[in-house]
């Protein structure tokens, strides 16, 4: 289904008001050594730890990891929704680390955020067109009549009824909420969307229908995403590049054709053979792919781990790894990891793919 | 494979509705399956399509009222479990049927100790047991490290792995011949959710027990079950070997499930998936539940339900054209 946007100008020429930022070389956002710690001061919560990325026009980058890993905190960061400790984001070339006030405000018209639970995040004694307007409203945008042609063009665009923007959130489905949550975020014409989660609280044949829309918005408008899952099947299917993160570090970045193939740090491979999927499942029945199944949990993040963060779990791990943290390097033309045998896992997985990798599915 | 010694349970044509009698909503309407000894079998499909209903009913846990048992039967060895006296149902639940739900934080007691918790099941169903023994011994077989100490913890002081570990203790104690497990892993991180399932695959090998395993997630039947049930608005639409049904989907909405979700090696180009919504169990469309959403639908799909029809023996699909798919 191919979203029509008729609405498309309408914002632009709202939005078309002078802006403190522009574009470098493709580049839309830029995070340079980003902490973010909680907690106090003497053992804090290193909830992103050091963590860098680029996001460019038009692009989809993924930011994948288990529950604590930091990377709901590095989309808040982006969004300035909390406090960051150290590191800078560059939006368009500029810095807005520190950015208060109306710059700000400004910034955030371009910087949208789509939640993870749609119902949570809308008022639900608002009804949904008054939530969108809200948004119009807050930014200054148009007088009542404008903002309420607006909210339709809007509800029309992200494939919803504009007859049901009377109606209240809990007349509306768990996929139809979640449409709503991306319509509002949209209202202000950003460039880019940081998806939290957005299609973890639904079901499944929903799900495909939301992702759907977000690539064909993304298409349709030149949006940039930044999208955060736990999710790598989905991932995979929304993202050109992805970063896999552990402990508030990421571990493995680069293009997700190269990582899904060839994982070059064993968290990544252990998550790649984790993640229930029915091609490998029907696989492994004839004995074909074997599951790594990692050992424990997740450590405190309030605990330092001397070395490597994820020695404690890991299933090749060495002497080395336990005194020396390894830094994110490259390994690939298309591929960066923060394991120091990287390079043994990649052989070792180049040979074994010429054998079960090939006709898996 | 199909001989009626190695039935464990057998539904026929259960329906369990909600409500008042005159107006319900029938979240099961009509449902039957046999689940088979030491066999892995999965009920498949999404919210509101009535798999965990079904799930409680096979040991009368549909708590009455709201719930109506609204007809059919659930065969446990020769035995009606619907008709069951209250005192034969409760020596059942437990010893022969047991129970892992999706939020081990949810199920546990939060002001109770591990330990009593496991040993509450001990002692109401094998007296004269050490039950602290025995509830060491139970928690080595789920590999939860240091059980003697972790007997005196409190729920919060254990990860989600290790509170759903404790879960399947409990459900064990009484090796039961059927365990089931509905969304065991779907609260639960990927690299936790690998060890829980290596977990029950583990323990379903040693122990020969029947696992009826209720989930949405297709990659995880994939990997784990023998026999798949897909569910949709409260009816099973297709039934057959997991490899069958997952490989060749005769009817439209296993393969529209099928389509909806992304492979990890991503090489499908656009997913279409299914279009619409699940219908409202207060408004359901006629004939085929599924018309509204189906892409292959035709007029005598709006109006006449069709019935199960085999494709091959132990492979039924609901559809009219399952022939053309």
């Amino acid at each position: 289904m191919v979203v029509p946007m008729p609405f498309l100008e309408g914002i632009m020429s709202i939005s078309n008001r002078p802006m403190p930022f522009s574009a470098v070389d493709g580049e839309l956002l830029r995070v340079e050594d980003l902490r973010v710690y909680f907690g106090h001061h003497k053992a804090p919560v290193r909830a992103v730890d050091g963590v860098s990325l680029a996001v460019r026009r038009g692009e989809s980058v993924g930011l994948v990891g288990e529950s604590g890993c930091g990377k709901t905190t590095v989309g808040r960061a982006v969004m300035k929704l909390v406090e960051i400790i150290e590191g800078r984001i560059l939006f368009g070339g500029y810095d807005i680390t520190s950015l208060r006030g109306g710059n700000l405000r400004e910034y955030r018209k371009q910087a949208q955020m789509v939640f993870q639970d749609p119902y949570g995040s809308l008022n639900a004694r608002m009804p949904v067109g008054q939530a969108i307007e809200e948004v119009l409203h807050v930014h200054k945008r148009g007088d009542r009549a404008q903002r309420r042609k607006q909210a339709s063009e809007l509800f029309h665009a992200v494939g919803l009824n504009p007859e049901y923007l009377g109606r209240y959130p809990h007349e509306f489905s768990g996929g139809q909420r979640q449409r709503i949550g991306i319509a509002r975020a949209l209202a202000v014409g950003p460039s880019l969307i940081i998806a939290d989660e957005p299609v973890s609280a639904l079901d499944v044949s929903v799900q495909i229908q939301i992702l759907n829309l977000l690539r064909d918005l993304q298409r349709n408008m030149g949006l940039s995403y930044l999208f955060v899952a736990h999710d790598l099947s989905v991932v995979r299917y929304m993202c050109d590049r992805i970063m896999v993160m552990y402990l508030g570090k990421i571990v493995e970045s680069g293009s997700s054709e190269r990582i899904y193939s060839f994982p070059s740090h064993p968290y990544t491979e252990a998550l790649l053979s984790s993640v229930p999927d029915v091609g490998k499942g029907l696989d492994s029945r004839k004995g074909g792919s074997k599951r790594i199944v990692l050992k424990g949990d997740m450590p405190s993040p309030t605990r330092q781990i001397p070395g490597c963060p994820f020695h404690t779990r890991c299933h090749r791990a060495r002497d080395k790894c336990r005194v020396d943290a390894p830094r994110l390097r490259r390994v690939h033309p298309y591929q960066w990891s923060a394991c120091h045998y990287a390079e043994e896992l990649l052989e070792e997985n180049r040979t074994a793919s010429g054998t079960s990798k090939s006709d898996a599915f | 494979m199909e001989t009626k010694e190695n039935i464990l349970l057998e539904v026929k044509d259960l329906r369990v509705h909600f409500g008042d009698e005159h107006d319900p909503v029938r979240a099961v309407d009509g449902i039957s399956f046999s689940i088979h000894k030491g066999e892995t079998s999965a009920l498949v499909g999404e919210s509101g399509c009535g798999k965990s209903v079904t799930a409680m009913a096979l040991a009368r846990l549909v708590p009455q009222p709201p719930g109506i048992y609204a007809g059919g039967e659930i065969y446990y060895y020769g035995n009606d479990v619907l008709k069951m006296s209250a005192r034969r149902l409760r020596q059942m639940r437990g010893n022969d049927i047991s129970y892992v739900f999706q939020d081990p934080s949810a199920s546990l007691n939060p002001v109770f100790r591990i330990g009593y918790q496991i040993g509450e099941v001990l002692h109401l169903h094998r007296r004269g047991l050490n039950i602290r023994n025995e509830s060491i011994e139970l928690m080595r077989l789920v590999g939860i490290p240091d059980p003697a100490n972790r007997l005196d913890s409190y729920p919060h002081e254990l990860s989600g792995g290790m509170q759903q570990r404790v879960m399947i203790a409990m459900a064990l104690a009484c090796r039961p011949k059927l365990l089931v497990a509905d969304e065991p892993t779907t609260a639960l991180d990927v690299t936790i959710q690998a060890q829980i399932l290596e977990l029950l695959a583990s323990l379903q090998q040693r122990l020969g027990m029947a696992v009826l395993l209720i989930t949405h997630n297709l990659g995880l039947v994939a990997g784990m079950a023998h026999r798949i049930h897909v569910m949709y608005s409260g009816r099973i639409v297709e039934s057959g070997f997991a490899e069958d049904v997952l490989l060749h989907p005769r009817h439209p909405y296993t393969r529209g499930l099928l389509n909806a979700v992304p492979r990890l090696n991503g090489v499908e180009g656009r997913l279409e998936g299914i279009e619409g919504n699940v219908p409202n169990p207060r408004d359901m469309p006629s004939g085929c539940k599924f018309h509204p959403r189906c892409p292959y639908r035709r007029e005598v799909c709006i109006e006449r339900e069709p019935a199960d029809e085999e494709v091959r023996e132990g492979w039924l699909s609901r559809c009219h054209f399952w022939r053309e798919l």
